[in-house]
Formats: C-alpha cells, structure tokens, sequence
C-alpha cells in the first residue's frame, strides 16, 4: 500500500478520537497524536488495536511506544506489511 | 497467554533507583510519621475497620514473595498517602519497607517545583507526565517493574486519573497496567476501592474528620490474548473488578 494510502487510513482510524478538530483539519505526517490532535493518552492504544485490525498486522507492546506522531504510526505500519 | 519478563534496566538506572530507595529508607522515620500526622490531627480523617484492615495487609504481605501490585479507584490526590496509611502503621513500614508502595505520580502535580520533586523523591515516587514522551513513560514503567520483581510493592490507578464522576469508569482503562502485570511473572494484583463517607466527587483531599472505607481484594486478571490487546484486557478486568467493588459499597449503604 503506498504511503497516501496508509496516512488517509491512519487519519479516518484516528478521526473519532480527535479532540481539536483545528489539529485535523491540517494533519500531516508531523502532526503530534496526543499533543496536537488531542487524543486522551490511555485511548492510544483502542487507535492502535484499530491499526492491526485495519491493516491486519500485529504492534508489540514497544513498537506503542515510538508512535507519537502520526508519521511514526505510519513509518510503525509500514515496516509491519512491508 | 502471560508475557514474559521484559524489564531489564541498565546498570546507571538500576544504581539511581537503589539510591533514591537508599534516601527514602533513611529518611522514612521522619517522613511516614509526618504524613500520618497530618491525616490524623490535621485532617482528623480516621479508617473504618482499620486493625481488621492492617491485619489483612500484613497477612497478605507474610503469607507470598510473590510480586505485589495494589490497584485502586483514585478520587483525591493523596490517595496514595490515604492507602499506604490504611494498609499499615509507620512502625510496622520501618520495619518493612518494602511494603510501602512506590507510586507513579502525575509530575505537573506532585513534581512541578524542587521542594516538591524533593518530597516525591522521599515518598518512593517515580513522577511521570501524563500523555507525555512514550518512551520516558515506558522507562519508568521498566523502573516501577524492575522494583516489583524485587519484592517491592506497587501502587497505581489504572484509570489514569482521578475519576471526574466520581465513579469507578469501566471504560477508562489504562492499558499500561495491564502491560507491567503481564510483564512481571507471578504478578499479584490486589485491588483497593478507598472512598470517604462525604466523598461525592474527585476532590485533592477528603472532607476534613471524614471516615474512610477501605475494601480489599485480589483479582486474578489474565487474557489469552497476545500483545496489546491482552494488555488492555487485564487492564479493564482490574477496573471491571474496582467498579464492582463500588457497588459492593454502595449497596452497603443502602
């Protein structure tokens, strides 16, 4: 799946959980998930259960880690379905 | 399907953490008897059943080596101080100090200013900031674990912050809870729903001479699945069990 695909499927994953619409409305792969967008810290990881349904993969507990903006969950994604 | 121990820390980390327990050990003649001084004679609180309650604590504490995390439902900011004083007296944490809980404190709270990073250090806190860097927050996560192992016991809130309801909320569940019990082999997790008679809401401390009541049980959380998903399962049958507990004390009042 090419690097679009993936961002506009992270970002519709995301969309429900947003808190600063503002934040939505010009996110792009530098946009921060919980300082930007708002997102509550302890709904992380329900977004990141949504990525491995969403792109049928598995995240380990670390990898939750190193996704703090929405170009690392992308980049996170990525390296799982090669 | 239990996760294996994954929190090995590096030797620097390992030898600070020794040391700020070293301090605190020290200083805990003049810092327990202090805290329980202001909860009795300031804020003249006092804790319903509590020998009954010390005598469960100290059985708990005799009778396994195992691991121990306490869980419980989080309504002021000195629930820890109000829990750590229910479970046992300061004598009896002089002479076991590894059963006064580390704690994991909000650090825009209890870690803000020098005087207060000073008190978090003495009180076996390990601050940390809410919705903070992922990795800072999963290095003190392998810190707090790393001392459960060692037969410390722990203290957290997993619904992450003081409950705005005023209820235990099944839904808000952190899952970082359920990482670390998963992570630590054997893990104990004995659950503590606290509340004051006059406690309506969250509040920073409770209404001054209330009576406090303080329910225990242990909860034998586990999942079958792997990852993330186990970790978020363990985390909502604690607060599932923290949720019942509530109801257990309010339908004790009726």
């Amino acid at each position: 799946m090419a690097q679009h695909g993936v961002f506009e499927k992270v970002v519709k994953i995301l969309t429900p959980y947003v808190k600063n619409q503002e934040a939505l409305d010009s996110v792009s792969l530098e946009t921060h998930i919980l300082d930007d967008l708002k997102v509550n810290s302890a709904r992380l990881v329900d977004v990141v259960l949504e990525f491995e349904d969403a792109f049928d993969i598995e995240i380990a507990d670390e990898d939750v880690d190193s996704v703090e903006t929405v170009g690392n969950a992308v980049a996170l994604i990525e390296s799982k379905i090669g | 399907m239990q996760a294996r121990a994954s929190f090995t820390l590096p030797t620097g980390v390992r030898l600070r953490v020794d040391i700020q327990r070293g301090v605190a050990r020290l200083l805990s003649p003049l810092t327990t008897f202090a805290v329980v001084a202001l909860l009795r004679f300031w804020l003249r609180l006092s804790v319903e059943n509590h020998a009954e309650l010390r005598q469960a604590y100290q059985r708990i504490r005799g009778e396994s080596k195992a691991p121990l995390l306490i869980c419980a439902n989080h309504l002021t900011m000195i629930d820890s101080a109000l829990i750590a004083w229910a479970l046992a007296g300061p004598g009896w944490y002089l002479l076991h100090y590894d059963a006064l809980p580390w704690n994991v404190p909000e650090r825009r709270n209890f870690a803000s200013t020098l005087p207060r990073r000073f008190l978090a250090y003495v009180y076996k806190c390990m601050p940390i900031v809410r919705g903070g860097s992922r990795e800072q927050l999963a290095e003190t996560l392998a810190r707090f674990a790393h001392l459960l192992v060692r037969g410390e016991v722990g203290l957290l809130f997993p619904e992450g912050g003081r409950s705005r309801t005023g209820r235990v909320d099944p839904d808000n569940a952190a899952y970082g809870v359920g990482r670390i019990v998963r992570s630590i082999p054997g893990c104990r997790v004995l659950c503590v729903y606290l509340r004051g008679d006059r406690q309506e809401s969250y509040s920073v401390a409770p209404a001054r001479g209330d009576r406090l009541c303080v329910s225990l049980a242990f909860v034998e959380a586990k999942s079958d699945h792997p990852g993330l998903r186990g970790s978020r399962d363990v985390a909502r049958q604690i607060v599932a069990r923290l949720a019942e507990m509530e109801r257990e004390y309010f339908d004790a009042r009726q």
